[in-house]
């Protein structure tokens, strides 16, 4: 152990003598940028899940109430434990983040941010307390108010209640850097104009989120599972997970749609980055993945009634290529080259049968929109579908294959969430706060008086 | 006085039959479980007769003409305050009645009361629909102001969407192919004579109706509720009840026939519905009073700067609108035409027995997304035109 340190030692005392006698501020964007951005998605998975949790799961209860079913119960309590269990390591990473790396890397804007934003980080603040008391004593007085059931899901109303309110808080921040009013005005501040499409997208999102993720976990743990109960209910709770999931993600088509309507409307650029620019080919693989995360959930739809021979496997395979044809055309790419500025600049704005590098069925309108209605329709259907075909399934006998699809719904939505949060923050750059302050205008500024070397 | 009362009453009981009649009234069996949620129906015709009551005002001083029209109630704003606070309430109760209106039906479509024997129930319900939102859209355009004249253009020249018939629908409505003064004087034919000769009798079917079949409440009070549960045996048929109406009214599934447990209407579902009834028209006098009914400049068609606002019960339509391109319009339009027809069909549609929305899938699913994609848009535009 001795021999170990000295052998460390100079190295570590070199490492000292190089970093910094201060927060980094002005130096090392791109390490800054990568610092905020990785720990930010990860603090954004670990959130999303909590908070869609914290909506979920008193959902899931009032089911089981209304429904007179164990099982809701049972997966409600689950859920329960997840977020006292995960609360803690979000908010930890929210806390580093803050005290860390925004004050250290990027402080002229973090400092702008909470002035401009006080309240609602005020707000959001309180929230986080809040969820956290009410998730406590929500999963805590299970037994105890299991006389009291009204009381119980009072309790878990208000707990969904402050999820919502801590993300609208949050989103009010995220979207005015975006589209920012005046900031004197906490009305305007609070309904900037994307406030609202991306409180409803992130909230509706969240809740799907959670419906993939408790699919794919249900997934893993029926594979683990020994005996009959167990199994049975790890396979309804996987059904369970997705049909929930689904059924959000069928509304995002048209929340997105607004979202970036909005966008349009009032941070131009931005859009026109994500539409055409250097961010449109990741837009594009979004509205893939969309599509892919209905296919998937549709083929396990179809598989899971085929497994028990219950009726309506043939018609969700029909849905299946309709989901199918929707991606295919959602994913043709409008401009056959990295940009469409690309395609300008060579010359080749023209379609391609006629030498140039456009292709007609890749644009938003109209393709792309019945794309999208395709997908939300047809997505409609399956779930319909789905669930007129339950009542011929037996939990339990799900095979390894419907597992498998449920783990990849989750993974192919991990995925979405990864790129909807890069376009997002990328589709602002070069600025922090749209026309306000710019990356670089950040790292010229100091916040802070550096401190005197000794 | 009280022996004269007793003596008027006495009278007039031998030749109308009063007693029976108010026991009939009064004494039906509902049922227990859910019943603040059947308070909508009461409060909505208790909110459309305000309607007719502040209309009835109104039209002693509105004059239906593009010279006089804004001039009459700009009177009324600026020198009658018990008139301006008369249109307050006639503009509020609009506004909260199409809510609770809607309320009601979605009440009504989740709960499975539109099945066997009620089915005549739900069409004279989403006809009354249309027609309360036919009245909306045609006060909208009365006042003449600035707001009203591009609402008006914007909705008369949606018929001109229809195929084949749709200019001439445009051009009766319209008086011709322009705005102008034919258009107010059908439109206030329309709101004061037309539609309320539809819309009132409708009411009398639909309250008809109701009573012969009696109200359906939710499919918790029912036995068939008990088959989806898990270690509840179904309890046997409740005794049938001897006062009005019988349940069933008619042969119907056994499982969905007679509430389990039922009270009488008077005391206990006038309470609850008399209660609702005063906090919501306590809630309209309070907006009258404290916002009144806005009134904007008079209509000056030849301006360029104004952005019109839709009413709010507009938004979702005008959301879809503005997201959707120029070549999808026709196709959005037909969506509340479509929706309407839908409705319509819905109880031949959806035929089963089965009340218990958990057990309704086929229907269940759309109508929840076409409910939450509604308040969606209606979020969304209203954010929208915060930010106009």
């Amino acid at each position: 152990m001795i021999g170990l340190v000295a052998a460390v030692a100079p190295a570590v005392h070199q490492l000292a003598a190089q970093l910094p006698p201060q927060a980094p501020q002005g130096n090392n964007r791109i390490g800054s940028q990568a610092a905020i951005g990785t720990l930010f998605s990860i603090h954004i998975l670990l959130a999303g899940l909590v908070s869609g949790a914290g909506e979920l799961a008193p959902a899931i209860e009032f089911l089981g109430y209304a429904r007179q079913r164990r099982r809701y119960d049972r997966l409600a309590h689950g859920l329960g434990r997840f977020i006292t269990l995960y609360f803690s390591v979000s908010s930890t990473i929210a806390i580093l983040l803050i005290t860390v790396l925004l004050v250290g890397f990027w402080g002229h804007f973090w400092s702008t941010m909470l002035t401009i934003a006080w309240w609602p980080l005020v707000i959001e603040a309180a929230t986080f307390v809040l969820q956290v008391s009410l998730a406590y004593i929500w999963y805590y007085s299970w037994d105890a108010l299991r006389s009291f059931k009204g009381v119980h899901m009072a309790i878990g109303g208000l707990l969904a209640v402050a999820s919502f309110l801590q993300v609208y808080m949050i989103d009010i921040v995220a979207s005015y850097m975006l589209t920012p009013t005046n900031p004197q005005n906490p009305l305007r501040l609070a309904l900037n104009p994307t406030s609202y499409p991306l409180t409803v997208h992130r909230t509706v999102g969240n809740l799907a989120y959670i419906g993939f993720v408790t699919a794919a976990f249900c997934a893993i743990r029926f594979r683990r599972a020994r005996n009959p109960e167990d199994k049975a209910f790890y396979d309804w709770a996987g059904s369970f997970g997705l049909l929930w999931g689904v059924g959000m993600t069928l509304m995002q088509p048209i929340v997105g749609y607004s979202y970036a309507k909005e966008i349009q409307l009032h941070a131009y650029s931005a859009w026109y980055k994500m539409m055409f620019g250097t961010l449109s080919p990741v837009f594009l693989w979004q509205i893939t993945l969309l599509g892919l995360i209905f296919i998937v959930a549709v083929t396990y739809f179809t598989r899971r009634l085929r497994t028990d021979g219950a009726p309506g496997a043939g018609l969700l395979k029909l849905a299946t290529a309709g989901l199918i044809a929707s991606t295919v055309l959602a994913a043709l790419p409008y401009h056959l080259n990295f940009t469409y500025d690309a395609v300008v600049a060579a010359g080749l704005d023209r379609p391609f049968w006629q030498g140039g590098l456009i292709n007609p069925l890749g644009s938003m309108i109209p393709w792309k929109i019945l794309a999208l209605i395709g997908y939300s329709l047809i997505a409609i259907a399956a779930v319909v579908w789905y669930l007129r075909g339950l009542p011929g399934v037996v939990w339990g006998t799900a095979r390894r294959g419907e597992q498998r699809l449920l783990v990849l719904s989750a993974v192919l939505t991990v995925a979405m969430m990864v790129t909807m949060g890069f376009i997002r923050e990328n589709g602002r750059a070069p600025y922090l706060i749209t026309g306000q302050i710019t990356i670089e205008g950040q790292q010229n500024t100091q916040s802070a008086h550096p401190t005197p070397a000794p | 006085m009280g022996r004269r009362l007793d003596a008027t009453y006495n009278w007039l009981d031998e030749r109308a039959a009063l007693r029976s009649l108010v026991r009939k009234g009064l004494y039906e069996a509902v049922p227990v479980r859910g019943a603040w949620f059947y308070t909508l129906g009461s409060a909505t015709l208790v909110l459309i007769l305000l309607q007719l009551v502040t209309g009835i005002f109104l039209t002693l001083l509105y004059v239906p003409s593009v010279t006089e029209a804004w001039a009459s109630l700009q009177f009324l704003k600026q020198h009658d305050v018990f008139g301006s606070i008369v249109r307050g309430i006639h503009l509020w109760s609009a506004y909260i009645l199409l809510f609770v209106i809607g309320l009601h039906m979605v009440r009504t479509f989740f709960s499975g009361s539109y099945k066997r024997p009620r089915e005549l129930n739900w069409v004279t319900g989403v006809i009354l629909f249309v027609l309360v939102l036919g009245m909306a859209i045609t006060g909208a355009f009365l006042p003449w102001d600035q707001a009203a004249y591009w609402t008006a253009v914007v909705v008369t020249n949606i018929p001109a969407y229809t195929p084949f018939i749709g200019s001439f629908v445009r051009a009766l409505w319209r008086g011709g192919d322009a705005m102008g003064p034919i258009t107010l004087v059908r439109t206030f034919g329309i709101h004061v004579w037309l539609l309320p000769a539809i819309l009132f009798p409708l009411i009398g079917v639909h309250l008809a109706l109701l009573r012969k079949h009696g109200e359906f409440g939710s499919y918790v009070n029912y036995r068939g509720a008990f088959r989806a549960r898990e270690c509840v045996d179904v309890p046997p048929p409740p005794a049938q009840r001897p006062i009005e109406p019988p349940y069933p009214a008619v042969p119907t599934d056994e499982m969905w026939a007679v509430p389990l447990q039922t009270e009488d209407f008077y005391p206990y579902q006038t309470f609850k519905d008399g209660l609702v009834s005063v906090v919501l028209v306590v809630v309209v006098f309070v907006l009258a009073v404290a916002i009144g009914a806005p009134l904007e400049a008079i209509a000056d068609p030849s301006t360029t700067s104004y952005v019109p606002v839709p009413e709010w019960f507009f938004l979702p339509l005008d959301q879809l609108l503005l997201l959707v391109p120029q070549q999808l319009i026709p196709l959005i339009l037909v969506l509340p035409v479509g929706g309407v027809v839908l409705l319509l069909g819905l109880p031949f549609i959806d035929r089963g027995p089965e009340r218990n929305p958990f057990e309704r899938p086929a229907v269940m699913v759309p109508g929840a997304f076409a409910v939450v994609f509604v308040v969606i848009l209606t979020l969304l535009g209203s954010g929208r035109l915060f930010n106009q």
